[in-house]
C-alpha cells in the first residue's frame, strides 16, 4: 500500500515516514504543496496524508486540485488548528477524514488503514480471505491461525493483493504500489515475490491463493470473509 | 482637500452663511426693484393729477388767451424753486407758467397731439434733472376756431432720487442687521446642537486614556444608537480581553500540575516503562489543556454586533462532514428544522459548539442521531439525541459545573462537553441533559437569538 505524505514540518514528516515504513507501508514524503500535488497527479496512491498549512500551495488547494483531476484515493488531513470550521472546510474540499495535531501514531495508522479498507470495500480491520488473514495493525499474516513469516516486500505485495482481492492486478500496478517513487524498479522481481508468496502461503499446493492470468497479471483468488 | 478638512460646524456655518447671504441679497435686489418701479409709477400718476388740476382751473378767452387764477391749489406751483413747475405753451410761445418757474428758463421741446401725453427726463443747464409730462390740449372758441396748447408739468427728480436713496439705505441697514443677527444666532445654534458630538469625542478620549470604561448614557436620540453600539463593542472587547487573560492564567496554572507530576516521576522512578507511561499520560493531559484553553480564549461570545448566521447551514455542513468521517458506522441521521433559523452569533463559535455535540453523538451512538431545532420568540432550542449509552456521570458534571477548570480529569467526552458548556454560557444560553427516546443522551441547548 503506497502512501503520499505532504507535511512541511521536517521532524514530524520524518517521524511519520519512519513509523509508516515500520508498518511495511510504502511512503513518498514531500515538504510542500506543489511537489505533493505533482506526485499526487502522477503516481498511483492508496491514501494521502496532507497537512493543511503547507508552503507554496495550501493543503485545501492540493486536495481540491487532486479531486478536480479525478483522483479519488482517500485523503486524511492533518491540522494544528482543531477548529470545527477548518475541519468542515477540509472535508468539504474533498478530504475523507481529519486528525488534529498532536496525535498518537496508533491513531494515524488506524485511520489510514480504515480509509484504505473503506476505499477497497473491506469492513473489518483484519483482512481475511479463506484461511489467510492479514492484520495491518501488527502486520501479522496467518494461515489457519498459524503465523507466516514474510519479508517486507512479500508483506507489501500480499497486503495490496488482499486489499484488492478478486481484482486482476498487473505487474506494473503491483510494482507501483509496493515501491517508493525513487526506488529502482524491476517488474520481474514481482514474479519472484509471487512465487515465494505461493510457497509460503500454500506449502502443500492445495489452496492456490494467487492466480496468474497470462498477459494480464495476478489475482488473489480466495473469497473475502467479511 | 480643504473642504474635506473642514469641521462639521464650519461646514454648516459656511453653508448657512452662503445661503443666508444669497437669500438676503436676492431679497434686497427684488425689494429695491419693486420700490423703484412703484415710485416711478406713483410719480407719473402724480404728474397726471397735476395736469387735471391745472386744466380744471384754466380758462380760455375767445382769442385763445389763457387765464389762470393767481393762486393754484397746489402751493408748490406758487413757491419759486419748489421743484414743481407748470407751463403752457402754444407753438413756440410760452402762454403761461407757474410762479415756481421764476428765474428758471425751461425750454420744452415736446408738443404731443391733443389728449396725448409724453413723459421725458430733462436736464437743465443748471444741472437740475426734471421729469416732464407734456400734454396736448385743443381749445375751440364759439366760432369754431381751434387753438393748440401744450401743458407741461415738471417735477424735480432730485427729491425722488433722495427718497430712493433713503429707502435703499434703510433697506440695506435692516437686511444687513437681520443677516448679521441670524448668522450669530446660527453659530450659537450650531455650537449648541453639535455639542453632544464634541462631548462624545471627549468621552472617547477619556476611554482612550483609561479614565473611563464606557461612554456616558445621556446622549441625544440620534447619537444614542451610535454610542450604545460603541459601548457594546467596548464591553465585548473588555470581556474578550478578560477571557484571554483568564485563559492564559488558567493555562499556565493548569500546565503546572502535569509538569510537576512528570518531574516527580522523573526524579523518583527508575522504571523506564512506568516513566514512559506517565510521560504519555501527562503529555495527553497537557495537549487537552492547551486545546481547551485555546478554544476558550478564541470564543467570541455574545454581541449584538454579530451578523446573523444560519443554524440550518452550519448543522447541515457538520452533518455532511461527520457522515463522511463516520462512514463505516452507517449512521442514520435525522435533521428537523422548520424554515431556516438565524441567530446573532459568531460562526466559528457555533461550529465549535455544534461540532463538538454532533461529534459526540456520532461517536457514542449505535447508528441513530436525531437533531431537532425549535425556534421560540427570543431563543432557539436545539436537541441532539442519540441511541448510545448516554453520557457517563463524570462528564455530566462538566456540563453542570460551569467555568470549572478542566485540569483534574480530562477525557475526550469531558473536554468536548466542557467546551460546549463554556460557549453556551458565553452566549448566556442554557444547557440541559435528558434521556433520549432513542435510548441515549438528549442534549438540549437553548440559545438567545440576539
Amino acid at each position: 500500500m503506497r502512501i503520499l505524505l505532504i507535511e512541511d514540518e521536517i521532524h514530524l514528516r520524518e517521524q511519520i515516514t519512519q513509523q509508516l515504513k515500520k508498518q511495511n507501508l510504502t511512503v513518498d514524503a514531500v515538504a510542500d504543496g506543489e511537489e505533493g500535488l505533482y506526485l499526487g497527479l502522477e503516481q498511483p496512491y492508496d491514501v494521502a496524508i496532507i497537512d493543511l498549512g503547507l508552503p507554496k500551495l495550501s493543503g485545501i488547494e492540493v486536495i481540491q486540485q487532486l479531486r478536480k483531476a479525478g483522483k479519488d484515493f482517500p485523503v486524511l488531513i492533518l491540522t494544528a488548528r482543531g477548529r470545527w470550521q477548518d475541519k468542515v472546510e477540509g472535508l468539504e474540499s474533498g478530504a475523507d477524514d481529519y486528525l488534529v495535531k498532536p496525535f498518537h501514531f496508533e491513531e494515524l495508522s488506524a485511520r489510514i488503514n480504515a480509509l484504505a479498507r473503506r476505499a477497497s470495500g473491506w469492513a473489518n480491520s483484519t483482512l481475511t480471505c479463506g484461511p489467510i488473514a492479514l492484520n495491518p495493525t501488527n502486520q501479522e499474516v496467518t494461515n489457519n491461525a498459524v503465523i507466516i513469516d514474510l519479508t517486507a516486500y512479500e508483506y507489501r505485495l500480499l497486503h495490496y493483493l488482499m486489499l484488492h482481492a478478486g481484482e486482476v492486478l498487473s505487474k506494473t500496478e503491483l510494482t507501483e504500489h509496493i515501491y517508493e517513487q525513487d526506488h529502482d524498479r524491476d517488474s520481474n522481481v514481482i514474479e519472484v515475490f509471487i512465487k515465494r508468496l505461493r510457497t509460503k502461503l500454500d506449502p502443500d499446493k492445495t489452496l492456490n491463493p494467487i492466480e496468474t492470468l497470462r498477459g494480464r497479471g495476478y489475482r488473489l483468488a480466495l473469497a473475502r470473509d467479511h | 482637500m480643504i473642504i474635506k478638512q473642514l469641521s462639521l460646524s464650519n461646514r454648516l456655518l459656511l453653508a448657512v452663511s452662503l445661503v443666508l447671504t444669497a437669500f438676503l441679497g436676492v431679497s434686497a435686489f427684488s425689494l429695491n426693484n419693486a420700490f423703484q418701479s412703484s415710485a416711478d409709477t406713483a410719480h407719473q400718476k402724480r404728474l397726471k393729477n397735476y395736469v387735471y388740476t391745472i386744466l380744471s382751473v384754466a380758462e380760455f378767452s375767445e382769442d385763445g388767451a389763457v387765464i389762470m387764477p393767481e393762486e393754484l391749489a397746489e402751493p408748490e406751483f406758487s413757491t419759486p424753486n419748489s421743484g414743481l413747475y407748470a407751463q403752457i405753451t402754444s407753438g413756440r410761445d410760452i402762454v403761461w407758467q407757474s410762479k415756481s418757474t421764476l428765474g428758471l428758463f425751461i425750454a420744452l421741446p415736446d408738443h404731443p397731439s391733443p389728449s396725448k401725453e409724453y413723459f421725458s427726463t430733462i436736464t437743465l443747464n443748471t444741472g437740475i434733472k426734471l421729469l416732464n409730462l407734456a400734454y396736448g390740449i385743443v381749445w375751440e372758441n364759439s366760432q369754431g376756431q381751434q387753438f393748440g396748447y401744450t401743458l407741461n408739468i415738471s417735477e424735480d427728480l432730485n427729491a425722488i432720487e433722495q427718497q430712493k436713496i433713503g429707502f435703499q439705505r434703510s433697506l440695506w441697514t435692516w437686511l444687513g442687521g437681520t443677516g448679521l443677527i441670524l448668522l450669530i444666532v446660527q453659530a450659537f445654534i450650531l455650537r449648541w446642537s453639535l455639542r453632544p458630538l464634541h462631548d462624545a469625542a471627549i468621552d472617547l478620549h477619556a476611554i482612550e486614556s483609561g479614565d473611563r470604561k464606557r461612554l456616558s448614557k445621556d446622549y441625544p436620540k440620534e447619537l444614542n444608537q451610535l454610542t450604545q453600539n460603541i459601548n457594546t463593542l467596548l464591553d465585548h472587547e473588555q470581556s474578550r480581553r478578560e477571557r484571554y487573560k483568564n485563559s492564559l492564567a488558567d493555562l499556565a496554572h493548569s500546565l503546572k500540575t502535569p509538569l510537576a507530576v512528570f518531574r516527580g516521576e522523573l526524579e523518583s522512578s527508575s522504571d523506564i516503562i512506568e516513566l514512559r507511561r506517565t510521560g504519555h499520560e501527562q503529555l495527553d493531559r497537557i495537549d487537552a489543556l492547551v486545546n481547551y484553553q485555546l478554544q476558550r480564549a478564541s470564543t467570541e461570545g455574545q454581541s449584538s454586533l454579530l451578523a446573523p448566521v444560519s443554524l440550518g447551514e452550519i448543522i447541515h455542513k457538520l452533518l455532511l462532514s461527520l457522515d463522511k468521517v463516520y462512514q463505516s458506522k452507517q449512521i442514520k441521521h435525522q435533521f428537523e428544522i422548520g424554515h431556516d433559523v438565524y441567530i446573532h452569533a459568531d460562526e466559528g463559535d457555533l461550529y465549535e459548539l455544534l461540532g463538538n455535540l454532533l461529534e459526540n453523538a456520532y461517536k457514542y451512538c449505535k447508528n441513530k442521531v436525531h437533531i431537532f431545532v425549535q425556534p421560540h420568540t427570543n431563543t432557539v432550542e436545539i436537541h441532539i439525541e442519540d441511541d448510545g449509552n448516554g453520557i457517563p456521570e463524570h462528564a455530566q458534571d462538566d456540563i453542570i459545573k460551569r467555568g470549572k477548570r478542566v485540569d483534574t480529569q480530562v477525557d475526550g467526552h469531558g473536554l468536548g462537553l466542557a467546551i460546549v458548556s463554556d460557549i453556551v454560557s458565553a452566549y448566556r444560553g442554557e444547557i440541559r441533559l435528558e434521556k433520549s427516546r432513542l435510548g441515549g443522551a438528549n442534549i438540549i441547548i437553548e440559545l438567545p437569538k440576539h
